[in-house]
């Protein structure tokens, strides 16, 4: 296979290319040359006269590849993939709303990659094309921070609310895009374009302004449409500016009802910024934090409920007074003082009980005092929460089917005159009969026709319907482990050519001497061989970064590479034939799921900005707790979707 | 599994002999589904000491109430549908409308879905023992319809909760850190819904620190939930 070419390091001439894998590797040293060899050469064809042009055609980035020339050829000669029909079209819809919505062409941009991260995940299936494209268009907005809410979307394509509202929702969460909570403030200035205060906009929009700053101190924002909140505090800003807006004109901008603004109202009368004058409130920043009105709303009930309880109760509580004050009367009648000097002994064990009573009531109250201060920081998620199973053979999420309980005919507890009570007599049920009947004229009537209809057909002899079969992927069951799901993906479809099968089921067999993957390589030549390869990079990688390093990295790295550092070197001799199993078992389904490469090339790269814990710091969290856990098996990670 | 293992036993127990049961739950170590609505209503001194308002000083396991509880049976038998409803004075049944009899009982007051096919599906109920009583009860009215039926596979699909962790909740917060499993769209909904992988049920935050457990399928799950989720939310109080 040599073409006449040198290894770079050894100098070796015996360079086998394989052109299934593309790539080139020196058998010598190993090292490989090349990698993803395409075509390496142009080759130039003449035409009929006597022009040349280049073999080949134009390959976009996004073209899945596979048949461009000769399925294409069969339409009206565009050479046009479908999913590139669908791209356009989806622009062409997305630019369309982007400019209703009066959005820059960036946002158009924006709005378009988000479709086309959402296509190539395949979540534009079963849903409207009006529904994914709007989705995409709000997600630009919230990430760009326009005065957009998602009702004027739905305003604009005349859909759903809640059903756009379920597709953002859903593309965000598959996107993985977090997205912060909205911000009333951003529309503050775009309702108060539409109240027309003239040349006093800025001034009344900058009172309505801090009025809902206050109010998101107050806590008054949360779980409340920023237009309600808008709503209010514009109001109140145009009547401290002197412009007589009713809360009719109000509603009639912000589209929330009368009662809802009204509440608002009340529950910024019920902080007590409310009470200071305009001036004042202008220049004073309470420092007070009040509880959201929900919250105080609650207590208060409870408040009542117990006030309440108080009252019933008081009659049975003084009635138990009386009676208690009575027989200590009685007591005291009856048994006068007798003092005995001579029980010395008495009192003194008296006096060490009380003592050491309240010895330790004051040891419990520093107790009580010392209590642990609620944590500061608020917990993120770790990787417990993430549900995911700790190695291939864990079997703790694995479904488990109820036992079947059979219940025997026992209706013992089942009261029968009660029943009988709902079961009529003859005459009531002919009665109902009759009813039902009159009632469901025509639906029975339908049926009737539905029913002769088909006789007819059968009589004639027109074959029955055949329901389409639609071809049901054979289900995999529920299975107990990752590690036997993998094993049973790969019993169903072979997925690659290139692995050794029975080199992996000889893996199963758990054998005794330990350097089980020196023999495992020996025995497939094939796969070792990229496996060794791989290792050999992600090594030196490793190595450079010392172990910490190489912990924080290994979540980015393509997952369940064999990582060889230190700490998993150790693991593999703890238990080295389940590993090397695994490991091997890793690098194939990484190898063969093409899907789930794609979704990390396509993470946007803004997403490691938000907040939001990455899975990398639940790593690391995760590892101060438990230092001596196989943090080896959580390359494995990336493969779920969660 | 292990604690569901030790549901399933007790369930089976129950149903085995359903006479001998106490009066109601697999497990009664928490919540008994006797108490209505807030645990203070209870004329016990102890108990109103421990949950004045305002202090969230009450354990927040001790006031889960359970709302809803939603099971299904199979007759494995197949049904006339329309003599049921004619037979029967608790049901209706409108074909155009909706291809099941709709039974209702009284006590305990549930509703019945009833399929051709002999599956039932009971709502409505307050607990497992309620749901598996009015069951029973749907069950023992078709029989003396002359049905010979069976009573196969009992199954609680799904528990509804509520729960009052009397602190306010920095929802935002929250949805910032938890966005994995969390969404908070107060344009479409007042709460945060988050959710939970393990056990996979959603919980509903508001901000009064109200919860909502929508989903489980045990109690054992709304237990390790709120387990779960307390010191989570707890660091997200508000003051």
């Amino acid at each position: 296979m040599s073409s006449g070419r040198k290894c770079k390091n050894c100098g070796g001439s015996d360079i086998e290319v394989d052109p299934a894998r593309g790539d080139a590797v020196c058998t010598a040293c190993g090292s490989v040359l090349e990698d993803s060899i395409i075509v390496a050469e142009i080759q130039f064809e003449e035409g009929a006269h006597g022009t040349s042009s280049a073999i080949g055609q134009f390959v976009s980035s996004d073209s899945k590849g596979g048949a461009t020339k000769f399925g294409a050829s069969f339409h009206v000669g565009d050479s046009v993939e479908s999913r590139e029909i669908t791209l356009k079209k989806a622009k062409h819809g997305i630019s369309i709303l982007c400019s209703q919505l009066k959005l820059n062409q960036h946002c158009t941009d924006t709005a378009c990659s988000f479709f086309k991260m959402a296509l190539s995940r395949n979540l534009t299936r079963g849903r409207r094309n009006t529904h994914v494209h709007a989705a995409c268009v709000y997600l630009t907005c919230r990430i760009e921070g326009t005065a957009h809410l998602l009702i004027d979307i739905s305003d604009v394509l005349q859909i759903c609310c809640y059903e756009l509202g379920r597709t953002y929702l859903r593309l965000s969460q598959a996107l993985c895009i977090n997205i912060p909570a909205v911000d009333p403030c951003l529309y503050i200035l775009r309702f108060a374009a539409k109240l027309q205060f003239g040349s006093k906009t800025q001034q009344v929009a900058n009172t309505a302004l801090r009025l809902v700053q206050r109010m998101k101190r107050d806590s008054i924002h949360t779980g409340r449409r920023p237009s309600g909140l808008c709503g209010a505090a514009l109001l109140m800003a145009a009547r401290l500016h002197e412009f007589n807006r009713s809360p009719t004109d109000i509603i009639k901008i912000v589209k929330v009802h009368e009662s809802t603004l009204r509440r608002r109202l009340i529950e910024f009368g019920d902080t007590p910024s409310s009470a200071l004058t305009l001036e004042e409130f202008m220049t004073v920043d309470l420092e007070e934090e009040q509880d959201p009105p929900s919250f105080k709303v609650a207590r208060k009930k409870d408040k009542e409920r117990l006030q309440k309880l108080f009252e019933e109760e008081a009659d049975n509580f003084t009635n138990l007074q009386k009676q208690i004050e009575q027989q200590l009367e009685n007591k005291k009648t009856f048994e006068p003082i007798k003092r005995s000097k001579s029980n010395k002994e008495d009192e003194e064990t008296n006096i060490f009980i009380r003592e050491s009573t309240l010895g330790a009531i004051q040891e419990i109250m520093e107790e009580a005092t010392d209590e642990p201060e609620e944590p500061v920081v608020e917990v993120g998620p770790d990787i417990s929460s993430l549900g995911l199973p700790n190695s291939l053979d864990d079997t703790s999420n694995a479904y488990v089917p109820a036992p079947e309980i059979d219940l025997d005919m026992n209706f013992d507890d089942v009261d029968d005159a009660e029943i009988d009570a709902y079961i009529m007599s003859e005459h009531e049920c002919e009665n109902k009969k009759v009813l039902w009947h009159k009632r469901n004229e025509a639906y029975l009537a339908e049926q009737k026709l539905k029913a002769q209809k088909l006789q007819k057909e059968r009589e004639e002899g027109k074959p029955d319907k055949k329901k389409k079969k639609t071809a049901k992927k054979k289900a995999i069951g529920p299975l107990n482990s990752a590690g036997e799901a993998i094993e049973k993906i790969l019993q169903e479809k072979k997925v690659s050519t290139k692995i050794n099968y029975d080199v992996l089921k000889s893996l199963n067999v758990v054998p005794a001497q330990p350097e089980v993957v020196a023999v495992s390589e020996e025995d497939s030549v094939k796969t070792s061989e990229s496996i060794k390869r791989r290792r050999l990079s992600s090594m030196s990688n490793y190595r450079e970064q010392g172990p910490e390093k190489g912990v924080k990295r290994k979540p980015k790295s393509s997952a369940g590479l064999p990582v060889f550092d230190d700490n998993s070197n150790k693991n593999a001799i703890k238990d080295p034939s389940k590993e090397s199993i695994k490991i091997q078992k890793k690098d194939d389904l990484v190898g063969m799921s093409d899907e789930e490469e794609e979704y990390y090339d396509e993470e946007p790269a803004g997403e490691e900005t938000t907040n939001e814990i990455g899975v990398l710091q639940m790593l690391r969290q995760h590892r101060e707790n438990e230092e001596d856990a196989d943090e080896y098996n959580y390359g494995y990670f990336e493969d779920t979707d969660y | 599994m292990e604690p569901k293992q030790q549901t399933d036993v007790h369930l089976k127990a129950m149903l085995n002999n359903p006479l001998k049961a106490p009066p109601a739950v697999p497990i009664p170590d928490w919540n008994s589904p006797s108490t209505s609505q807030v645990p203070m209503i209870k004329p016990n001194k102890s108990l109103m000491t421990v949950t004045i308002p305002g202090s969230a000083v009450g354990e927040p396991l001790t006031n889960v109430t359970l709302h809803n509880c939603v099971s299904t049976v199979d007759l494995q038998m197949t049904l006339d549908l329309q003599t049921i409803n004619a037979r029967t004075r608790n049901s209706e049944y409108n074909p155009s409308r909706f291809h099941g009899v709709v039974m209702r009982l009284r006590e305990p007051r549930t509703t019945a879905l009833i399929f051709r096919s002999g599956k039932i599906v009971c709502t409505g109920a307050k607990n497992e023992h309620d749901g598996l009583l009015a069951s029973k009860k749907y069950a023992r009215i078709i029989q003396k319809l002359g049905y010979n039926i069976k009573f196969c596979n009992f199954k609680i699909q799904n528990l509804v909760a509520t729960c009052d962790l009397r602190f306010p909740i920095k929802l935002e917060n929250l949805n910032m850190m938890h966005g994995q499993f969390s969404s908070y769209e107060p344009e479409l909904f007042p709460a945060l819904i988050y959710r939970m992988i393990k056990p996979r049920l959603v919980i509903l935050v508001f901000v009064n620190g109200k919860l909502v457990f929508t989903g489980a399928k045990c109690r054992e799950d709304i237990k390790e939930a709120l387990n779960n989720i307390y010191p989570i939310l707890r660091s997200f109080r508000k003051n």
